[in-house]
C-alpha cells in the first residue's frame, strides 16, 4: 500500500503545512513549530519505512518517460534523497524551537523551510529537467528568503550575491533546456538518453546540451570556480539556515542533477568515464576539493570554514559522479549523505555556540571541550568522520569513491581524492585545536552547555554516523550495493 | 612438587621477598641468601644419582617446559649451587655496608634460580627464556653495584654484549629447532645433526652464543670494565664461576648432543683457534695490569680459551680435559677473586702499587692465593695441571702442534703474571704509606679455604672428579674415554713444567731487576718495541668491538639524522609550505568583490567549453 502512495504526497504535505503556519502562529506561535516539526518528521518516518522495500530485487526502468511526476518506488536515488531532505529538514525545524527570533515571524519562519523541503522534494521527483529547473528555482526563492531572515547587513549581502551569482545559472539551465527540446521535441530524463542513446557517442549538440546545463547546476552546487556566493552566504546565513544550505539545498539543487545528467551519460558510455562532459564533472570535482579545502586552512570564522568544507566535500561527491562507474556513483550517494549528516551537525553545533557565546570568530574561541562537553563530542565525531576516520560513516564513503576511482583507471583522481582527506584533517584539527580543544579563555569561563534541545539533533546525527560507521558492511549490501546495480 | 622445579624456583620465590623485607628484619637478606643456597644445594646432591624428567605443557608450537635431570646436568646443578653457598656466606660480611645491597642478595638468588633452570633445561626454547634472564640480573648486578654513572655505563656494555650474543644463541636455537624439528635436545641427542648448509649456521650462532657466555674473545670486553666497577663477589659469583660453568656446559652439549663436531674438520680448527687466540690475546692484557681484580678478570678469559680449545679438539681426552678445566677454573678463580676481595676489604685498595707484604698479616689468605695460583698457571700437584695436560693431549691428538704450543705458551705468561701478582701484594716490602691490617673475617676465610682445600683434593693426579664427574657426564656422548684419564703421568709433558716454570721465573727475576719493584716486572714486555704499540692501541680501546661499534653507530646516528631531516623536509616542510601558500592565495582571492566571483563564473564557463570540445573530440 506505501509503495503506491504517490511521490506527490512528499511535496503536497509539506506544502501544505506552509500554508497553514502562518494562521497557525496567529493562534499561538509556537504552533508554527509544532505544526512544521510533525509533517516533517511524519514525512521522515514515511520516507524511512520505504528502505525495506529497496532491499528487494528491483525491476528499475531506467526513467519513467513522458510526465513529469511519476511513482518513486523504483528509484533508489529519489529515496535517498527525500530521507536526506526530511532528515536536515527535520533537524532544522526541530533546533529553530530554540532559535531565537521575534514571536510574529516565526510562521513565516517555519513556513519557508517547509516551501523549501517541499520544494527540493519536487527536484527528487522531477522526471525532466524543466520541472526539475522549476522546482530549483522554488528552492532558491526560499533559501534566499532564509538567509535574509535576520535583516542583517551582512545576511542580505549573503542573499543578494546567492541571488546575483545563481541567476547566470538559472539562464545556462533554461538555456540548456530550451536547446535539449529544440534538439529532441522534449525535456525529460527518458528524452536525453534517447537522443543519447541515437546520436552516438561524438554528438556535438548532446554535448553541448549537457555542458551548458553542468555549467549551470555547477554553480548552484557551488563548485570551484563556480562557487563566490557560497562562503558569503553560508556565513552570513542564521545558523540552522546553514545547516539547511549546506546540508541539501545545494545538493537538491545542483548536485542531484549533475549525478542524473551522468546517469544519462551512463547509457551510452557504459563502461567507463572516457565522455567529455564526464571529464569535465571530475576535474571540477577535483578542483573543488583542492581549493575548498586550501581555502578552508586560513578561514578565522568557524561558519566559514565549514562553508569551504563544504566545498571541497561537495567536489568528492561530483568527482564520483563523474567518473560514473556503478560503484563510483554508489560512493557518490553514499557521500551525500553522509556530507548531510556530518555538514548538518557541524552547522547546528557552530550554531549553539554561537548562541552561548555570541561569537564564531575562532581567535576569540578555545577550550570550549570543558564548557560544552556535548558539543565538543558531536563536533569531534563530525570532524572525524568528515576527514574520513576509520570506523566512523565518511571513511566508508570515501574509501569508497577511491576505492572506484582507482578500478576505473582514474590514478591520479585517486591520489588527488587522498591527499585531500589529509588536507581535510588538517584545518579541522585547526578547528578543533581553536574551538574546543586548550585552556579555556577567561572571557569564555562561564559559558555553559546549549539546551537539551538543541543537542539533541547533533547527538542524533553523530549517533548516526556510528551506527552507519558500525554496520556498514549490512548497509553495503542492503542498500549501497542495490543501488549500485540499479545504475548497471 | 616434583623436586626438579626446587633448584629453580626455591630462590625464584624467596627473591621477591628480600626487598619487601630486607628494611624491617635486620639481617634477613644475608640469612635469607645463605639459607636459600644451602637448601638449593642440597636439593641439588640429593638430586645427584637421578635420571629423570619433568613436562607441563608451555607456550605450544613444541615448546614445552620440560625440565631433564642426568650426571652432566646434575653436575652443573651442584657446581652452580654450591659456589651459590661459598658466595653467599663470603658476601654476607663483603656486602653489609655496601649500597644497594638489597638488590645484590635479589638478583643473587635470580640468578641461582635461572642458572639452575638452564642447567635442567631440556627444551631450546626453554633454556634461552632462563639465559636470557639471566642477562637481566646480570644488568642488576653491574648497574646498582656503586652510586656513579661509570657502573651504569659498563652495565650498558655487559647489556648489549651480552644481548647481542644472545641474540646470536636465539638465531642458532631457531635454526637448530627447524632443523631437527623438535626442541627438545634429548631427542636432538638422539641423531645429532650435521655441520652443513644450514646446519653450519645452526651450530656457528649457538656456538658463539655459549661461548660469549662463557667470555671469549671478542665478547670478553665488558670482564674487565665489570672488574673496576662491579663488587667483587659478583665477580667471583658470576664472570668466574657460573658464566663459565654455563658457557661451557652449553658449548660442548652443542658440540656433543645437538651437532656432531667430529664430522666437520673446519668447525674444529676454527673453535681451537678462538680459543687459542683468547688464552694469547687475553693473558697478554693481564700481564701488564697493575690491578688485582683487572689482572684476574684478564685470566677469567684467558683459561675459557683452555676450555674452547680442549671441547674443539673433538678428542675424548680434550674434551673431558675441557670440561675438567671448567669447574676447576671456577674453583681456583672465585677463590683468587675472593683473596682479592678479602684484600680490599682489609686495606681498601686493589691497586698493586700501593701493596706488599700482605703475607705476614693476612697469612690465610696468602696461602690460599699462592695454592690458586699455583692451580690456575699449571703447576703440578694441583687441579689446574691435571685439567691442562689433557687439553695438551688432546692439542697434541689432532696433529696441529701450534695449538699445544699456544697453550703451553699461555701456561708460562700465566705463571709469569702471577708470578708478578704474588710477589707484589704478599711479599716484597710493604709500601709506607699502607695500613697496618689484619686477617679476614672468618666468614670470607672459609669460602677460601674450601675452594683452596678443592684445588688440592682434585689435585694429584685425583681419581675422584674424572670418576664423579667428568666421565658419568660424558658416558652418553662420547663413544669411548681414554683409559687414563687421571692419575699422575711421568712424561715429557711432565717434564716440560720444569721447563716453564723455570721460564717464568727468569722472566720474573729480568723484569724485577730491570723495573725494579715487583709490581714493575711485566714492563719489559709493556714497552717491547712492537708489544708496545698494540698495549697502547688495546689501552685506547681499539680492539673493543663494543667502544668501535659505539663510535660507528653514532656516526650512523649522525648519517640517519641528516636523513631523517631529508625526509621530514620533503613529507612535513615542503607540502606544510605548499598548502600554506596555495591557502594564502585563496583566501586573498575572496575578497567577497561580486564582480571577481561573477568573472569566475564567466571563466569556469569558457573553461569548461573548452574541456567539452576537446576531451569530446576523442573517441
Amino acid at each position: 500500500m506505501v509503495t503506491s502512495l504517490p511521490y506527490f504526497a512528499f511535496i503536497a504535505v509539506p506544502a501544505l503545512a506552509a500554508l497553514a503556519c502562518p494562521f497557525a502562529a496567529r493562534i499561538k506561535p509556537r504552533y508554527a513549530d509544532i505544526l512544521a516539526n510533525t509533517a516533517l518528521a511524519v514525512g521522515l518516518l514515511t520516507a524511512l519505512s520505504f528502505i525495506p522495500e529497496i532491499a528487494k530485487p528491483l525491476t528499475l526502468q531506467a526513467w519513467n518517460m513522458g510526465t513529469g511526476l511519476s511513482v518513486f518506488n523504483n528509484d533508489v536515488f529519489s529515496l535517498l534523497m527525500l530521507i536526506t531532505v526530511y532528515m536536515v529538514a527535520l533537524c532544522t525545524a526541530f533546533y529553530s524551537i530554540f532559535h531565537e527570533m521575534p514571536d510574529g515571524r516565526r510562521g513565516v519562519w517555519n513556513a519557508l523551510i517547509l516551501v523549501c523541503a517541499a520544494a527540493m522534494c519536487g527536484v527528487a521527483a522531477a522526471r525532466d529537467f524543466f520541472t526539475l529547473y522549476v522546482f530549483v528555482e522554488v528552492t532558491a526563492v526560499a533559501s534566499y528568503a532564509l538567509i535574509a531572515f535576520e535583516d542583517r547587513r551582512e545576511s542580505t549581502e549573503g542573499a543578494l550575491k546567492y541571488f546575483f551569482l545563481t541567476a547566470p545559472a538559472s539562464t545556462f539551465i533554461v538555456l540548456g533546456v530550451a536547446l535539449l527540446m529544440l534538439y529532441t521535441g522534449g525535456t525529460s530524463f527518458g528524452h536525453l538518453a534517447q537522443a543519447m542513446s541515437s546520436s552516438g557517442a561524438g554528438d556535438s549538440a548532446v554535448a553541448i546540451i549537457l555542458g551548458v546545463m553542468a555549467c549551470g547546476f555547477m554553480v548552484k552546487a557551488g563548485l570551484v570556480p563556480f562557487h563566490g556566493w557560497t562562503p558569503d552566504a553560508y556565513q552570513s546565513a542564521p545558523a540552522p539556515v546553514s545547516a539547511l544550505l549546506s546540508g541539501v539545498v545545494t545538493k537538491a539543487a545542483g548536485v542531484y542533477a549533475l549525478i542524473r545528467i551522468a546517469l544519462a551519460l551512463r547509457v551510452i558510455y557504459p563502461a567507463h568515464a572516457a565522455n567529455a562532459v564526464g571529464q569535465a564533472l571530475m576535474f571540477f570535482g577535483a578542483l573543488s576539493i583542492v581549493i575548498g579545502a586550501l581555502g578552508a586552512v586560513y578561514q578565522r570564522d568557524f561558519k566559514r570554514m565549514l562553508a569551504f568544507s563544504s566545498i571541497s566535500q561537495v567536489g568528492y561527491i561530483v568527482l564520483a559522479a563523474g567518473a560514473g562507474t556503478p560503484l563510483a556513483l554508489a560512493g557518490a550517494l553514499f557521500h551525500l549523505f553522509n556530507h548531510a549528516t556530518f555538514k548538518t551537525a557541524l552547522f547546528l553545533n557552530s550554531a549553539a555556540v554561537e548562541k552561548q557565546t555570541g561569537t564564531t570568530d575562532m581567535r576569540k574561541l578555545g577550550g570550549l571541550e570543558a564548557r560544552m562537553p556535548w558539543t565538543a563530542l558531536t563536533s569531534n565525531i563530525a570532524i572525524l568522520s568528515t576527514a574520513g576516520i576509520p570506523p566512523l560513516s565518511g571513511f566508508w564513503s570515501k574509501l569508497i569513491i577511491i576505492v572506484a576511482l582507482w578500478k576505473a583507471g582514474l590514478q591520479s583522481y585517486a591520489a588527488i581524492a587522498i591527499f585531500a582527506s589529509v588536507l581535510t584533517l588538517a584545518y579541522f584539527i585547526l578547528m578543533q585545536s581553536r574551538v574546543f580543544f586548550g585552556k579555556t579563555p577567561e572571557h569564555l569561563a562561564k559559558v555553559s552547555e546549549a539546551r537539551a534541545g538543541m543537542l539533541l539533533p547533533p547527538i542524533l546525527l553523530a549517533a548516526v554516523m556510528i551506527a552507519i560507521g558500525f554496520y556498514f558492511p549490512l548497509l553495503f549490501s542492503n542498500l549501497v550495493e542495490p543501488a549500485a546495480k540499479a545504475f548497471l | 612438587m616434583n623436586p626438579l622445579l626446587l633448584p629453580i624456583f626455591l630462590p625464584l620465590i624467596a627473591a621477591p621477598l628480600i626487598p619487601a623485607l630486607s628494611p624491617r628484619i635486620p639481617k634477613f637478606r644475608e640469612l635469607t641468601g645463605i639459607f636459600i643456597s644451602i637448601a638449593v644445594f642440597i636439593a641439588s646432591v640429593s638430586l645427584f644419582r637421578e635420571t629423570a624428567a619433568y613436562t607441563v605443557p608451555w607456550a605450544g608450537f613444541g615448546f614445552d617446559f620440560t625440565l631433564r635431570i642426568y650426571p652432566f646436568a646434575a653436575f652443573i646443578l651442584c657446581a652452580v649451587s654450591g659456589f651459590a653457598v661459598l658466595v653467599s656466606l663470603y658476601s654476607s660480611v663483603f656486602m653489609q655496608s655496601k649500597p644497594n645491597a638489597d638488590w645484590y642478595w635479589f638478583s643473587f638468588l635470580i640468578t641461582l634460580g635461572f642458572a639452575n633452570g638452564v642447567a635442567l633445561s631440556d627444551n631450546l626454547v626453554l633454556l634461552l627464556f632462563f639465559w636470557e634472564g639471566l642477562l637481566v640480573t646480570l644488568y642488576l648486578f653491574l648497574a646498582l653495584a656503586r652510586e656513579n654513572t661509570e657502573c651504569k655505563a659498563t652495565a650498558m656494555k655487559a647489556l648489549i654484549i651480552n644481548g647481542v650474543a644472545d641474540v646470536l644463541l636465539m638465531v642458532g636455537i631457531g635454526i637448530t629447532g627447524c632443523l631437527a624439528k623438535t626442541m627438545s635436545m634429548s631427542s636432538i641427542a638422539v641423531a645429532p645433526l650435521q655441520i652443513s648448509g644450514w646446519g653450519l649456521a645452526g651450530f656457528l650462532f649457538m656456538a658463539l652464543g655459549a661461548m660469549a657466555k662463557a667470555g671469549a674473545i671478542p665478547f670478553h670486553t665488558w670482564i674487565p670494565d665489570a672488574a673496576t666497577d662491579a663488587q667483587l663477589p659478583f665477580m667471583a659469583y658470576l664472570p668466574a664461576a657460573l658464566e663459565k660453568v654455563l658457557g661451557i656446559y652449553l658449548l660442548s652439549r652443542v658440540c656433543l648432543d645437538l651437532y656432531s663436531l667430529n664430522g666437520s674438520p673446519a668447525m674444529k680448527i676454527i673453535l681451537m683457534t678462538i680459543g687459542a687466540v683468547t688464552i694469547l690475546v687475553a693473558v697478554m692484557m693481564a700481564l701488564v695490569q697493575s690491578e688485582y681484580k683487572r689482572l684476574l678478570s684478564y685470566h677469567a678469559i684467558s683459561q675459557v680459551g683452555y676450555m674452547i680449545l680442549g671441547i674443539g679438539t673433538g678428542v675424548p681426552a680434550g674434551i673431558a680435559g675441557g670440561v675438567l678445566h671448567m669447574i676447576n677454573h671456577a674453583v681456583y678463580k672465585s677463590c683468587l677473586f675472593l683473596t682479592g676481595g678479602s684484600v680490599e676489604h682489609r686495606t681498601g685498595t686493589t691497586k698493586l702499587a700501593e701493596l706488599g707484604g700482605l703475607a705476614a698479616s693476612m697469612p690465610v689468605t696468602a696461602i690460599c692465593f699462592v695454592i690458586a695460583a699455583a692451580s690456575i698457571s699449571g703447576i703440578p700437584p694441583f687441579n689446574g695441571y691435571f685439567s691442562k695436560e689433557l687439553i695438551y693431549k688432546g692439542a697434541l691428538d689432532t696433529g696441529y702442534t701450534v695449538f699445544f704450543i699456544a697453550a703451553e705458551l699461555g701456561s708460562l705468561l700465566t705463571l709469569a703474571s702471577f708470578l708478578k701478582l704474588g710477589h707484589s701484594v704478599y711479599f716484597g716490602k710493604k709500601p709506607e704509606a699502607a695500613p697496618e691490617v689484619k686477617e679476614a673475617p672468618w666468614q670470607m676465610l672459609l669460602p677460601m679455604g674450601v675452594l683452596a682445600g678443592i684445588c688440592v683434593v682434585f689435585g694429584f693426579g685425583a681419581k675422584l672428579p674424572i670418576t664423579l664427574l667428568i666421565e658419568p657426564s660424558l658416558a652418553g656422548t662420547l663413544s669411548s674415554l681414554p683409559e687414563h684419564l687421571y692419575g699422575f703421568h711421568f712424561d715429557k709433558l711432565f717434564l716440560l713444567v720444569f721447563a716453564v716454570i723455570a721460564a717464568a721465573l727468569l722472566n720474573h727475576w729480568f723484569g724485577v731487576r730491570s723495573g725494579g719493584s715487583p709490581q714493575k716486572a711485566s714492563e719489559h714486555i709493556h714497552h717491547a718495541p712492537v708489544l708496545g704499540t698494540a698495549y697502547t692501541l688495546a689501552k685506547a680501546r681499539v680492539f673493543d668491538p663494543y667502544d668501535q661499534g659505539m663510535t660507528l653507530t653514532f656516526f650512523l646516528g649522525r648519517g640517519l639524522y641528516v636523513l631523517d631531516r631529508v625526509f621530514d623536509f620533503l613529507i612535513d616542510t615542503l607540502p606544510t609550505a605548499i598548502t600554506e601558500y596555495g591557502a594564502l592565495l585563496v583566501s586573498k582571492f575572496h575578497t567577497g568583490f561580486y564582480g571577481y566571483y561573477l568573472a569566475w563564473i564567466m571563466a569556469g564557463f569558457i573553461l569548461l567549453a573548452l574541456l567539452v570540445s576537446y576531451t569530446g573530440a576523442l573517441p
